[in-house]
């Protein structure tokens, strides 16, 4: 890019800076707020610094009233078990679909792929019946198998690029060497993946923890609940104790945003769904 | 000879079974239920009873979905400028700044966590004592009410306040689009005495038009979507005014239990966004 006078620059780092704070003030407002009373926040004093200090109350009550960490425990099942579900199942279609000899292979492409682009919302009244009849409403195999589903399209779909940037003489002359289909998988295209794997990992993790419409669809009780369910549920009238689920259910979410901010640069623009 | 051949390509579409067959089970087939569905009366109890057209016809009757639908084309319209211009502009300040890094860490950062976490941050701001009581410190009394509680005031309220998350991943995207493109043109245009306006508008953003369509599109679909945030900062209400389609499908579904019409809500929005998606899928398999 070409150069920029000094005051310009100047110019740009204040309005930037400026800025800056306002996007830190909502965190800050959070972490602020969380160790004030529930009677104290409620009479108005949002923007002062605490009285007393009722940080213990409050965690006890997002853990006892609100079931957070229940929720985050659940959550973390869900996620873990849907993302390396999915990525297994997406990496087994995505190779098939770009190094096997498959017929109509950007047919079956396009039917995985089909399930990332209708609305999700779509999906809420069929699976929601589905599950109520098969058994599946509100448990943990259900949420499991669900969240395993909606991730494998965008899996696949990411893999299958990378896969396809692979040549084929390098699977060709494996093959000759008298290695399998899947050793050529498990030996050579699944360790140089490795990082589109890792990154496809944590995001679809990301996403399952983050869901709201499907956990708070598919689940009633509270032991069954994800965490962003649970959060959306928490009363309204305690906004010291939810700011503080609310930064407790996102520390998660942030060690991600730290350890993908460190490995792959280009990995955020596979966040996106 | 020929049976172990036959067994080896049947052995091919092994590797795509589990995959096609999760996708058609949970999503092909809830697409199918769903288009039947619409076509019932249904209160998720009794008897279904066929009426036809009757979902669709008695929607485009209804006020609160013609304000869900203008309250959607509101947010799409809006996340177009809002997804693309502002991105734009915080990616080329960052760029041009001495401290990008940090910079792009913190506007992305809010991207980090999840709607409804943001959508409870900015309640709680946007509630009486928060933001209201500043702006009305600041010499404006009149506006110290909760915004999120005023009816058609509230949607731009969210909109605005979602720029705060919205931000990042365009911004992030649009920052290595600038980075990536080839700085020659731009040194010879300098040479030649243009502005930094003139700069930008003939030869940064032509030269960038493949970012702007993927991040126009991803955008645009997405904003189709908007669920979590609405959802949580006013539930669509008060009174259903700042319902859009995805909310509207929720509430008649799993709130009033009309099962058919919200069916027939999803099918309309799946129509609007499955048409817009073609766009954006054609842009992205150009190369195949």
């Amino acid at each position: 890019m070409g150069k920029t006078s000094k005051k310009t620059k100047i110019i740009i780092n204040c309005i930037l800076s400026i800025l800056a704070v306002i996007w830190i003030t909502p965190v800050f407002f959070a972490v602020l707020n969380m160790f004030k009373g529930q009677v104290e926040y409620n009479k108005g004093s949002f923007w002062a610094l605490p009285a007393g200090n009722a940080f213990a109350d409050n965690l006890v009550y997002i853990r006892d009233n609100a079931k957070i960490f229940q929720g985050m425990l659940s959550s973390l099942l869900y996620a873990a078990c849907g993302a390396v579900f999915a990525v297994i199942l997406g990496t087994l279609a995505a190779y098939a679909i770009a190094h096997l000899k498959i017929k109509h292979r950007m047919f079956w492409f396009m039917v995985i792929y089909s399930g990332t682009i209708f609305p999700f919302q779509i999906y809420l009244i069929p699976i929601f019946r589905g599950y109520a009849k098969l058994g599946l409403y509100d448990t943990r195999q259900g949420m499991i198998l669900f969240y395993t589903a909606i991730c494998i399209p965008f899996v696949m779909f990411v893999l299958r690029n990378f896969f396809k940037g692979i040549s084929r003489e390098l699977s060709e002359s494996a093959k000759l060497d008298g290695a399998s289909d899947f050793q050529i998988l498990i030996k050579i295209f699944a360790p140089m993946a490795k990082a589109p794997i890792s990154v496809v990992l944590l995001s679809q993790f990301t996403f399952c923890w983050n869901d709201l419409m499907f956990g708070l669809t598919f689940t009633k009780s509270r032991e069954i609940k994800p965490v962003m369910a649970s959060l959306s549920l928490m009363n309204t009238g305690h906004a010291p104790a939810m700011l503080m689920a609310c930064l407790v259910a996102s520390l998660p979410t942030i060690f991600f945003f730290i350890f993908l901010n460190k490995n792959f640069e280009a990995g955020f623009a596979y966040t996106g769904k | 000879m020929t049976k172990s051949f036959s067994l080896k390509k049947y052995k091919d579409y092994l590797y795509i079974a589990p995959a096609v067959l999760f996708v058609t089970i949970f999503f092909i087939s809830s697409i199918i239920y769903a288009l039947r569905l619409s076509f019932f009366e249904w209160d998720g109890f009794s008897e279904m009873t066929f009426v036809g057209f009757d979902n669709y016809l008695k929607l485009f009757r209804d006020k609160n979905f013609l304000t869900s639908l203008t309250n959607t084309i509101i947010w799409v319209g809006s996340s177009l400028v809002l997804s693309l211009a502002l991105p734009l502009l915080f990616a080329i300040l960052i760029t041009k700044s001495s401290w990008a890094t940090g910079f792009k860490n913190i506007f992305y950062f809010p991207s980090a966590l999840s709607g409804t976490v943001g959508g409870l941050l900015m309640t709680s701001i946007l509630s009486i004592y928060g933001l209201p009581k500043i702006v009305g410190m600041l010499g404006h009394p009149e506006l110290v009410r909760d915004w999120l509680a005023i009816p058609y005031v509230n949607t731009f309220v969210m909109i605005v306040s979602g720029i705060w998350q919205g931000l990042g991943l365009n911004m992030l995207l649009f920052i290595s689009g600038l980075r990536s493109i080839d700085s020659s043109p731009i040194e010879a245009a300098q040479i030649e005495g243009a502005g930094t306006f003139q700069l930008y508008t003939k030869v940064v953003f032509p030269l960038m038009k493949n970012t702007i369509v993927v991040v126009l599109l991803m955008s645009l679909v997405n904003s189709f979507k908007v669920f979590d945030n609405i959802w949580i900062m006013t539930k669509g209400g008060p009174y259903r005014t700042s319902e859009t389609l995805a909310l509207t499908m929720y509430e008649e579904s799993f709130i009033r239990n009309e099962f058919g019409r919200g069916a027939a809500v999803a099918i309309v929005l799946t129509v609007i966004v499955v048409f817009v998606s073609y766009f954006n899928i054609r842009n992205s398999f150009k190369e195949d």
